[in-house]
């Protein structure tokens, strides 16, 4: 195989990756712990039947796939102090197998657990022990600016390698049923690429970000494993099997040295040094007797996966109430044909001064329910959540102060924020549970086409949880369903304005959901009783103002 | 009228004797927290109270507010005048101006009957966001007809596109019409698609031409 292999070796690391000799003997005098894992790893390998050691390493298994696949106690593998090297040659003397010198990747893990990957530039990249992919999340991390105080690792690899360790523990069943040590070693005891990985990395990343790992966290590292071969032929192997003949005829050879005739399989990317080991699918596999070899239907690599590392801040929340005291700006950012409708959104007056605070990628604005634009937003507030998608740091109360004090020290004064502060992912119930309650308090400016009463400010009065049956406003019939809505009006209260006789304030508590102006109005007669109605004239609303969102939770 | 929103905290007094401080601070403090609400309850009062000199005699109706008012005289017959005000959202609301032929009899309308054409234009039921199962009309298309003691007008659509509803309380309540023609009397909603508006726009008179051509005041 002719593969370039560049070794990438991060020479930042102080405390390892000092031990790269061939040879199995410690080369580091005195301490216990130097010595441990040696003579673990030693013991570990003497423990694993010879024959099986040599068969594996011969189709191409790498040293740590085939202590995994025994299920070795501890991982002694992972050792940072344990080189790629070191575990082959310990193999190798062991099972008493000589391989080719040049480095293969692993066809099983495709070389994730040989530290082996392509970058985002197409470079190879090799790295001998797990603590130098510690050393560039940690670069990352930091890099990013992320302030955290605990990760949780995630590791994606593509579905190909299940496949191959699926094939392969299939075919090492086969040949190998009927010998003693198998029920007790395998099948039980593999230990999955993932877990290996993760295990592998846990330990240095949390001494190099000085941070405990959980699986809870909600800073989460992320690392993505794609290979090009993998995603190209996952869709053939799922339509079957599939012959294709190519110009040479590579006899392969088994373990035992007797040619295996096989149906090779091309793909547009491999290169021409490719080896395939046997044919393909599982099918071949029924079809053959259990024999003396150990066939097993996987493909060669050569090249290894592609690595992507990735590293956010799950969605931080902050809720509070806003005020709207302009009757010019609308909830959210509204705009038609390019022009923009009001002078300003409430979102983005206090999306944008929170984000920078928290330095996030983005962010979200989820209120408990919405007024019109030309609707102020008084009293308590209306409750919100503000989403922040991958916030570098989380702001601590002090910030949050602060910021609550910057939106409203604004000079334009055109919205208030109040009782603003971080909350977990709970913010979401609460929103939920608040809007079960769902009344509304509202006050009107409302004029009517005679003078008002001692009557009419009575019989408002006794209003309780009056029942009105709304058609689907004309205003927004154009995008709801014509539908008749049954609302209830709680309470209502008539206020007298000095100097007038016609105009006066309407205070109202509704369900939520009730339209207001078309309540005051009637709507050309599709709410039923308006104020109109009940008044027996025709009544205009100039002017609402929403009075206060009952929420507890808030 | 401000619009500030000012938090008046009131400092609890100091009083002079030691053994009852905390307690006297606790009584400021639940005095202060009251204090606090009915201050914001007043600063509250103080945005939600208008200026009443700012305030017109007669302020413009809903309609007048939420439509642009468009006219059309003598349509398809001498005296059927009719209305179309159109929202800003696209919807059409039809109706008779309160010139037509109808009202100019003695005793009123006396009935509404949707029943006309092929259809009963009170019996169709659009439902959803789509508005599925509106029928398709042309300008000309009947609506209704109203009755009056001596005699019937036919009403069009004078809009091409989809019926949305009919207004139903006519057909109880036919007295609306003669009532209140421009609002509670109004006869449907449709929707036009905006082409369409274009062609019926440029037929149609608006408020200004059309009080000129009935000398209206």
């Amino acid at each position: 195989m002719s593969n370039e292999v560049e070794s990438v070796q991060v020479s930042d690391v102080t405390e390892v990756n000092q031990l790269s000799s061939s040879t199995a003997v410690e080369s580091h005098a005195g301490s216990c712990d130097d010595e441990m894992p040696l003579q673990l790893l030693n013991e570990a390998v003497r423990s694993m039947p010879n024959h099986v050691v040599k068969a594996l390493l011969s189709i191409g298994v790498c040293s740590r796939c085939v202590l995994r696949i025994f299920g070795t106690e501890d991982r002694i593998y992972c050792h940072p102090l344990l080189s790629q090297s070191m575990l082959r040659s310990i193999l190798e003397e062991v099972a008493g197998f000589k391989s080719e010198g040049n480095f293969q990747i692993c066809s099983i893990c495709l070389g994730i657990l040989q530290f082996c990957y392509c970058d985002d530039k197409e470079t190879m990249v090799k790295m001998e022990s797990p603590n130098d992919m510690a050393l560039i999340i940690a670069q990352l991390v930091k890099k990013e600016g992320h302030q955290i105080d605990g990760f949780s690792l995630e590791v994606s690899v593509p579905q190909l390698i299940l496949e191959n360790e699926s094939s392969l523990l299939s075919g090492m069943k086969m040949r190998y049923e009927s010998e003693p040590w198998f029920q007790e070693r395998l099948l039980s005891k593999c230990v999955s690429v993932k877990d290996v990985l993760k295990f592998a990395i846990t330990k240095p990343l949390e001494t190099l970000l000085d941070v405990k790992s959980s699986t809870a966290g909600c800073f989460r590292i992320r690392l993505t494993y794609t290979h090009k071969r993998a995603s190209d032929n996952s869709v053939e192997r799922n339509q079957g099997f599939k012959r294709r003949k190519i110009g040479k005829e590579n006899g392969l050879h088994n373990v035992n040295d007797e040619p295996v005739i096989t149906n090779k399989v091309c793909s547009d990317y491999s290169t021409d040094e490719t080896i395939c080991v046997t044919g393909r699918s599982s099918n071949l596999l029924q079809d053959q007797e259990p024999s003396e070899q150990l066939t097993v239907p996987i493909d060669k690599v050569s090249e290894p996966c592609q690595l992507v590392y990735l590293c956010y801040r799950t969605h931080i929340y902050l809720c509070g109430r806003y005020l709207k005291f302009s009757r010019n700006v609308s909830q959210t950012r509204w705009i038609i044909d390019e022009e923009r409708m009001g002078e300003a959104s409430v979102e983005e007056i206090i999306g944008s001064n929170i984000l920078p605070m928290c330095q996030g990628d983005n962010y979200k604005f989820h209120a408990a329910g919405r007024e019109d634009i030309d609707v102020r937003m008084l009293g308590s507030g209306r409750p919100f959540l503000l989403e922040i998608q991958n916030a570098r740091q989380v702001p601590s109360e002090e910030t949050v102060n602060e910021i609550e004090s910057k939106i409203n020290g604004l000079e334009n004064k055109l919205v208030g924020v109040k009782n603003l502060k971080v909350v977990g992912s709970q913010g979401w119930t609460l929103m939920r549970e608040g809007e079960a309650e769902k009344q509304k308090q509202y006050c009107a400016l409302v004029w009517i086409s005679r003078p008002l009463e001692d009557e009419d400010v009575q019989s408002i009065s006794l209003v309780n949880d009056m029942k009105i049956l709304q058609k689907t406003p004309i205003r927004v019939l154009h995008r709801r369903s014509p539908l008749e809505r049954e609302k209830i009006i709680h309470w209502m209260k008539i206020e007298r304005i000095a100097g007038s006789s016609q105009y006066f304030l309407l205070h109202l508590c509704t369900q939520a959901g009730t339209y207001i102006k078309e309540f005051v109005h009637g709507d050309l007669g599709r709410t039923q009783p308006s104020i109109g109605s009940i008044l027996g004239c025709r009544a205009e609303i100039l002017r609402l103002d929403v009075t206060d969102v009952k929420m507890d939770s808030f | 009228m401000s619009d500030t929103m000012v938090d008046q905290t009131h400092k609890p007094e100091e009083t002079a004797v030691p053994n009852n401080l905390q307690q006297h601070h606790k009584q400021d403090e639940e005095q202060s927290v009251r204090e606090n609400a009915d201050c914001e309850d007043e600063e509250l009062h103080k945005l939600l109270v208008p200026d009443i000199t700012l305030l017109p005699l007669t302020p413009p109706s809903s309609v007048e507010s939420n439509f642009a008012s468009y006219f059309a005289p003598d349509f398809m017959k001498s005296g059927n005048d009719q209305y179309v005000y159109r929202h800003a959202n696209g919807l059409c609301v039809v109706g008779l101006a309160s010139t037509h032929s109808a009202f100019k009899d003695n005793g009123g309308v006396s009935a509404v009957d949707f029943n006309v054409g092929k259809s009963d234009r009170s019996g169709m039921k659009v439902t959803g966001k789509r508005k599925k199962n509106a029928q398709h009309f042309e300008s000309n298309t009947a609506l209704c007809k109203v009755c009056t003691n001596n005699d019937s007008y036919i009403v069009r659509c004078c809009v091409k596109g989809s019926l949305l509803e009919v207004n139903e309380r006519l057909i109880k309540q036919p007295e609306l019409l003669k009532s209140s023609a421009d609002r509670e009397g109004y006869i449907a909603i449709i929707i036009p698609k905006p082409a369409d508006w274009l062609k019926a726009k440029a037929s149609l008179l608006s408020l200004e031409d059309f009080k000129k051509l009935r000398a209206l005041c």
